[in-house]
């Protein structure tokens, strides 16, 4: 279904955040062991400074203990040994310290265990100094001895905790290696990491500044075409109705509330909410035909009338089909048409035509009163004056034979009359068969009908080339009859009547004017003689019926012959035009389409 | 009433008409009799008869009251005693629609009533001295109608 416009980036997009939002992850979790290993080798460093100072302050304590003790014996002070005295408490707190910071390397124990076994040795040699520099047990050779061998000794304590240090130095450095080895990524690739997430994520922003500004755009349509169509329902008088079958939710179009009688959005409409207004008659079928639309999909035109809140009777036309969207959901659509104006226009139309077919059918008995009850009485007084035999006309008196012959005449006239008008009237009515005819043809038959005629005036008739054409035979053979048996009629006593007889195929805009423009072609035939015209004013009105240009008794006619041609033409959707010259002759023209 | 002369019967209503065939038959010199019947339901009822005669020729109005010509010739030519009796249509109308109807149903020929009782004689003399078995084996829509040349 194409009436959901598709947003296809939403998937990309996502895609996108995920990377950006793997990528910060990521980086975060690198900086954060960055940071944890950052603390970690900080504690190392601290660590290895503090055994550096404890073991700087066990040297100075002994350094201490060393200065005192030669103050001493250099002045025999007693006050010079109070730093020898405390050395030994201060050694001992450094030590303890020292144990307690080494407790993680066996190694640097072994080197602690050392280092005091070297410190005791050297308050040993403190001792033995003391005591061979005191005056009362003083031993020269001995002091000496003691004071180089503390010498010594003091040397390689020195060493010994150089060694501890380089030690911590060492595995500080290591330690150090290590972290740096672990931290593998380079602050500009992390950079470029970052980079890379930003840009995803403007990425992502300027796919969703896209996206709205769409989104806006068809929603400014929507807008639109909502509003169109709630307009062109107004206007065309139909509303629409959906029934989403899943969530079993009616929504009627603003129109639809409106057709009903109701203000939109009036009230709530439910399943069995629309049959309530149909009319009590046709509630059946409309129940019938939304459960039809539930099987078949599709609902033909299906007709009712609706009864409004203020008992108004309005005719409804509805269809519909069920639709399957995108998320295969089924909803059913639903149209209905107001069409009561149509309805009350059609049922106007149905008693015209009843009153036409009526009208039509007492023609058609006028018809059967003119042919058959009008025609008998006449008949008879026509035979009952031809059973006056000569013999009978010998006694009469003149003016009652005159009489006799009046009445003839009169009756002979009312019989053509009749004939006339039955033929006028059947060329309406009689069923019309067009036959693919050669126009040649029809007009010699034409010929031989009036072939007495003919050879009374010795008229001359010249006929071109005719087309052949869908006629109704008898129709077209009896307008060449009329049309050339008017000329014969009206020719000029002197002359001998010519008539010509032409075709020619034209196109209908070459007569705008007469021809109907949404046929193309034409067969335009003409018949011109030479015969005593008339007066073109009445080129018009002689095609009238009963019309006539001359009296009764010059010319006997009933004016019903052109009358016939003008509807014979009509029932070929065809046209005749006469013009005419008085004194020159007329031109009858006939348009018969191709 | 003579023996090898040809019988004609004619159905007709209207008394004139009658009088008028009667008078004209008197004055052609062909031996004939000639008998009348007033409608539809006398016809059937002297030709389903069976003691009466058939006639060689039918005339058969068809605008008759009781029963109409053209249920009359429907009768007949279902009815296997009747079927081959000539029938010749005397009416007053021609209209197409009757000459159409009557020519299926198979009746002989239609004469359209003149108005010219000597116009008349000559119908009747033609009718009379055709030789029907020739004229039925050529009959067509356009011969039907009678003319008179």
């Amino acid at each position: 279904m194409k009436w959901i416009p598709n947003f296809n980036s939403s998937n990309s997009l996502r895609v996108i955040f995920v990377i950006a939002v793997f990528i910060l992850l990521f980086l975060s979790s690198i900086a954060y062991r960055h940071n944890q290993d950052l603390n970690d080798s900080s504690k190392v460093v601290m660590h290895t400074y503090e055994i550096n100072i404890q073991l700087e302050r066990l040297m100075s304590a002994i350094k201490d203990a060393e200065t005192g003790q030669r103050g001493y014996i250099i002045t025999r002070n007693a006050r010079f040994l109070t730093p020898y005295i405390y050395s030994r408490d201060k050694v001992n707190k450094s030590f303890i310290n020292l144990k307690k910071l080494t407790a993680d390397n066996p190694k640097q124990q072994q080197n602690l265990k050392n280092l005091f076994k070297l410190i005791i040795q050297r308050f040993n040699s403190f001792e033995y100094c003391l005591k061979y520099s005191d005056p009362k047990t003083y031993d020269k050779r001995k002091l000496d001895n003691y004071m180089f061998s503390g010498r010594i000794l003091m040397d390689n304590i020195r060493f010994k905790v150089d060694e501890m240090n380089d030690i911590e130095q060492t595995y500080l450095k290591n330690r150090l290696k290590i972290y740096d080895d672990e931290i593998s990524l380079s602050p500009l690739f992390s950079i470029l990491l970052f980079l890379v997430a930003l840009s995803f994520i403007l990425l992502a922003y300027r796919q969703i500044s896209r996206d709205i500004e769409r989104l806006k755009i068809f929603n400014k349509k929507l807008l639109i075409s909502n509003g169109l169509i709630s307009e062109s329902e107004i206007i065309g008088k139909f509303s629409t109705w959906q029934w989403d079958l899943d969530s079993n939710k009616i929504d009627y179009s603003d129109n639809q509330y409106r057709l009903l009688g109701y203000e939109p959005h009036s009230f709530v409409p439910e399943q069995e909410t629309f049959l309530n207004f149909v009319h009590p008659d046709d509630k059946d079928i409309v129940a019938s035909s939304m459960e039809g639309i539930l099987n078949n999909k599709i609902l033909p035109f299906v007709y009712y009338k609706i009864l409004l809140p203020t008992k108004e009777i309005r005719y409804f036309k509805s269809t519909g089909k069920l639709l399957t969207d995108q998320q295969g959901s089924k909803i059913l659509l639903g149209i209905n048409f107001d069409i009561t104006d149509e309805h009350l226009l059609n049922i106007e139309l149905q008693d015209r035509y009843r009153e036409l077919e009526k009208s039509n059918k007492e023609l058609a008995s006028f018809n059967h009163v003119a042919s058959h009850d009008l025609q008998e009485p006449l008949r008879k007084i026509q035979t009952f004056i031809s059973r006056v035999s000569d013999a009978d006309k010998d006694i009469m008196s003149d003016s009652a034979k005159n009489y006799i012959i009046k009445i003839e005449a009169s009756a002979k006239r009312m019989r053509v009359l009749i004939d006339d008008l039955l033929l006028f009237s059947r060329t309406n009515t009689t069923k019309k068969e067009f036959i693919k005819t050669a126009l040649t043809e029809l007009l010699s038959n034409a010929e031989a009908e009036l072939a007495e005629v003919i050879s009374e005036k010795e008229a001359v008739i010249t006929a071109g080339k005719l087309p052949k054409l869908e006629v109704i035979p008898y129709q077209i053979e009896q307008l060449f009859i009329n049309l050339i048996g008017n000329s014969l009629k009206y020719s000029q006593p002197d002359n001998i009547p010519k008539i010509t007889i032409e075709s020619e195929k034209i196109d209908s805009s070459d007569y705008p004017e007469i021809l109907d423009q949404s046929i193309k072609k034409f067969h335009k035939i003409t018949f011109t003689d030479n015969g005593m015209g008339f007066d073109p004013q009445f080129k018009e009105t002689i095609f009238v019926l009963f019309q006539r240009l001359h009296s009764k008794t010059d010319y006997p006619g009933t004016g019903i012959g052109l009358a016939i041609c003008k509807k014979i033409t009509e029932n070929h959707k065809g046209y005749i035009t006469a013009d005419s010259i008085p004194g020159k002759g007329s031109v009858f023209t006939v348009f018969l389409p191709e | 009433m003579q023996k090898n002369a040809l019988y004609i019967l004619l159905a007709d209503d209207d008394e004139d008409d009658r009088l008028f065939f009667k008078d004209a038959f008197e004055e052609i010199k062909i031996q004939t009799n000639v008998d009348f019947v007033h409608d539809g339901m006398q016809l059937m009822d002297h030709l389903n008869n069976p003691d009466n005669k058939l006639p060689d020729i039918l005339f058969l109005d068809l605008n008759m009251p009781k029963k109409t010509g053209k249920e009359c010739l429907v009768e007949i030519k279902k009815t296997d005693r009747l079927k081959d009796i000539i029938i010749a249509i005397y009416s007053t109308s021609s209209s197409e629609e009757d000459i159409e109807d009557t020519f299926i149903q198979g009746a002989n020929i239609y004469i359209k009533k003149p108005s010219d009782f000597n116009t008349l004689k000559k119908i009747i003399n033609e009718v009379v001295t055709v030789n029907w078995h020739y004229h039925t084996s050529g009959l067509n829509r356009d011969n039907f109608l009678l003319r008179l040349k």
